[in-house]
């Protein structure tokens, strides 16, 4: 193991220190003592992927724009590299996100720059094949590879979005590994970081302003361009008049964003765009009481169902350290495309150890051996591709009692086969490359010595909800786009069916997962979306 | 996939519980007494092998972060720890779930370890669930001491405002 806690770590590079001297207008909600009234062109809910860019896109096309944001801002001058503070600060529900029978965790940013500002920084543009079903299947124009690539190359120009030039840490590395030794294809993931020390805090928040987040790219861009950010503060619901939206009322939340302080913030604006992320952008649509004849919002929301093997090798592995995510295989992705088994995609997750922790759903002198084994742990990830297949709807969007969302997703059987396929897959790419012992994400597994012990137990495990353990980051879908108004929610410029002035712009538009880490995908719909509602408003 | 204090609702368990809980216990946030002799109880058999029953301190310093992180954690979240732990410590619901017809506080390590058992065996998934909320929620509250963090390998630099690291590379080099 490596003890790095003599090694200082400073910044000079946090952009939100000099915000007086360059002028902008940042307002903490949970301070206001009265009501705030604000009248912009475009009011913009959410800072993370999809928000950030259209505040840059459209406040650069000299509208004037305002943001919202209902968790705090913190930033690069906060951000210490401990899990505590950022689990709390920088996480929906500190973490403590799941769908309604608990049986997935949901990790997702709640902060200004939303998940960018905590995701581990892997970028992939929307695979070819996810756009043709889109356009084959779910009546989506406009979103072809040729259409969307300009796109995706200004904001890969913009974010820095390259391949990771560096070698693997040795968690990425085993996954490089097996799939030479099995003959699985792989690649290098392209990162959006620029001046990246290695670290392997992503998902703690950058101490180093390395990694190119909305939080110290667009936004602080949006804000050299007189756009006012607004954080701290909830949206409850759109303001209509007749069929037009006319902006948004917001609630303002207290200094640790749990509970509101009673002060409302209220802002007109010609357009209105939700971008608060899959499940909270359907949300505020629900709370809205907007017209819904199809009962489409909030239905067909997508999570890339995820789960794992973890392996104890010989060597040290130190899977907490390093960029987080640098190889990936596809291997398992696309053998169908919306027939048969779902596809998966492999990649490795960050292991600092209270995250990790969590990852083993076991207790007693297993949990303690393997914890204290946790630098010689390597951990394999399978992402379901869900909302493809016929079997695979996704989960639905509901409002509880005091009108926040809720994610019902049961894991159903086809996910579940999913489950026990990609566990064979990693465990044996696992004692392939000279692991001592292994588990795979259930509650009545163990370390299993030998690839046969281990594919005997996942034959004779029950593969059951809540018995096996699947989360997600990525959470995709709830306002679909698409050219027929009773299967989706928005066109394809992303303005919804229903109502005039109001947009959405982020991942909630997808009309199924994207089958990869979805920043990139937003970024460059969203800059597609935004740019020409630019042009249409400046018209 | 998580962590941290990975619970989700678990509106459920409310209504397999017909007991009227009490306030938070003094010095706590949000861990009412009863919550306290479970976790006492539970802790140690989380925990084998790094927290001993008779280890007080220890116990005392998770149970401290536990509550910390319950107070990290979303009012919805928290209710639903909460409604999980009305099921464990109210006594009819928790002798069927667990086994323990006894208070928690007369509990010994082996009945901890059987209650654990029990929970995570069961057909019914929302006994799984609660299996899974418990001891994720003890376990991360103990590794979010940075102590015992560090004993799990994880000794992470110290951040230092302002200060550029000596050889910083201006693009992609090694630290």
């Amino acid at each position: 193991m490596t003890d790095q806690s003599m090694v200082t770590i400073g910044n000079t590079t946090d952009p939100y220190n000099n915000a007086k001297a360059r002028g902008w207008d940042i307002t903490d909600a949970s301070a206001l003592t009265t009501p705030l009234e604000l009248e912009a062109d475009v009011v913009i809910v959410g800072t993370g992927a999809g928000g950030g860019t259209a505040a840059e896109t459209l406040s650069k096309a000299g509208l004037s724009v305002v943001l919202l944001e209902a968790g705090p801002l913190k930033t690069s001058s906060q951000f210490d590299m401990q899990e505590r503070g950022a689990y709390r600060d920088l996480y929906q529900e500190g973490t403590g996100r799941g769908t309604k029978d608990g049986g997935m965790v949901i990790l997702q940013g709640r902060s200004v720059g939303g998940s960018t500002t905590v995701n581990w920084t892997t970028s992939f543009r929307t695979p070819p094949e996810t756009l043709k079903f889109w356009a084959d299947s779910m009546g989506v124009s406009g979103c072809s590879v040729e259409e969307l690539a300009p796109h995706f190359a200004q904001m890969e120009e913009r974010l820095n979005i390259h391949e990771w030039p560096q070698a693997p840490n040795a968690n990425n590395g085993m996954l490089q590994r097996a799939s030479e030794k099995l003959g699985y294809d792989w690649a290098t993931i392209h990162r959006n970081v620029r001046g990246c020390l290695n670290l392997g805090f992503c998902g703690l928040g950058c101490p180093v302003d390395a990694k190119q987040s909305m939080l110290v790219t667009t936004i602080p861009s949006a804000l050299d361009n007189k756009a006012k950010l607004i954080h701290h503060a909830r949206v409850v619901r759109v303001l209509r008049d007749g069929d037009s939206v006319t902006g948004i009322e917001a609630e303002a939340l207290t200094p640790n964003v749990r509970g509101s302080t009673g002060q409302t913030i209220t802002v007109r604006a010609t357009r209105t765009i939700l971008a608060g992320g899959a499940i909270n952008t359907p949300a505020i649509l629900l709370r809205s009481a907007v017209p819904d004849p199809q009962s489409r919002i909030g239905k067909r929301t997508f999570l890339h169902p995820t789960t794992l093997t973890m392996a104890i090798y010989p060597e040290s592995i130190d899977p907490f350290y390093g960029a987080p995510q640098s190889i990936y295989s596809d291997h398992f992705q696309w053998q169908n495309v919306h027939t048969g088994p779902v596809g998966f995609k492999l990649e490795v997750p960050p292991l600092q150890p209270a995250f990790a922790a969590g990852f083993y759903s076991t207790a007693g002198e297993e949990i303690s051996s393997s914890m204290d084994q946790l630098p010689n742990t390597q951990c394999m990830i399978a992402l379901l591709r869900d909302g493809f297949h016929e079997d695979s709807q996704g989960g639905v969007v509901e409002l509880g009692d005091a009108g926040q969302p809720i994610l019902d997703y049961p894991i159903n059987e086809y996910l579940l086969e999913g489950v026990r396929r990609s566990w064979g897959i990693m465990l044996e790419m696992q004692f392939a490359t000279g692991c001592t012992s292994a588990r795979p994400a259930h509650k009545q597994a163990r370390h299993y010595s030998t690839w046969k012990e281990a594919k005997a137990a996942i034959a004779e495990l029950q593969i059951a909800p809540h018995k096996v353990t699947v989360g997600s980051a990525h959470v995709m879908g709830g306002s679909p786009m698409g050219d027929d108004p009773k299967q989706s929610v928005t066109d394809c410029d992303g303005k919804f069916h229903h109502l005039d002035n109001l947009y959405v712009m982020d991942g909630s538009l997808f009309p199924t997962s994207i089958g990869a880490n979805p920043q990139l995908s937003i970024y460059g719909l969203v800059h597609k979306l935004a740019s020409k509602l630019g042009a249409q408003f400046t018209a | 996939m998580t962590g941290a204090a990975a619970l989700s609702t678990m509106s459920a368990g409310a209504t397999l519980s017909g007991c009227t809980s009490s306030g938070p216990a003094s010095g706590m946030k949000h861990l009412r007494p009863e919550d306290l002799d479970l976790l006492r109880a539970m802790t140690p058999a989380v925990l084998k092998g790094k927290i001993a029953p008779t280890d007080t301190a220890a116990i005392d310093q998770t149970l401290e972060s536990f509550d910390t992180l319950m107070a990290d954690l979303s009012a919805p979240v928290v209710a639903g720890v909460l409604q999980a732990f009305d099921v464990l410590n109210f006594g009819l619901t928790r002798g069927l779930t667990t086994g323990q017809w006894s208070a928690w506080s007369k509990a010994s390590l082996e009945d901890a370890e059987t209650a654990l058992a029990r929970l995570r065996e069961s057909g019914i998934g929302l006994l799984n669930a609660i299996y899974a909320a418990v001891i994720r929620l003890i376990i991360s509250s103990y590794y979010l001491i940075p102590e015992n963090a560090a004993s799990a390998g994880f000794m992470p630099p110290r951040k230092v405002a302002s200060v550029v690291p000596a050889g910083t590379p201006a693009e992609e080099g090694t630290p």
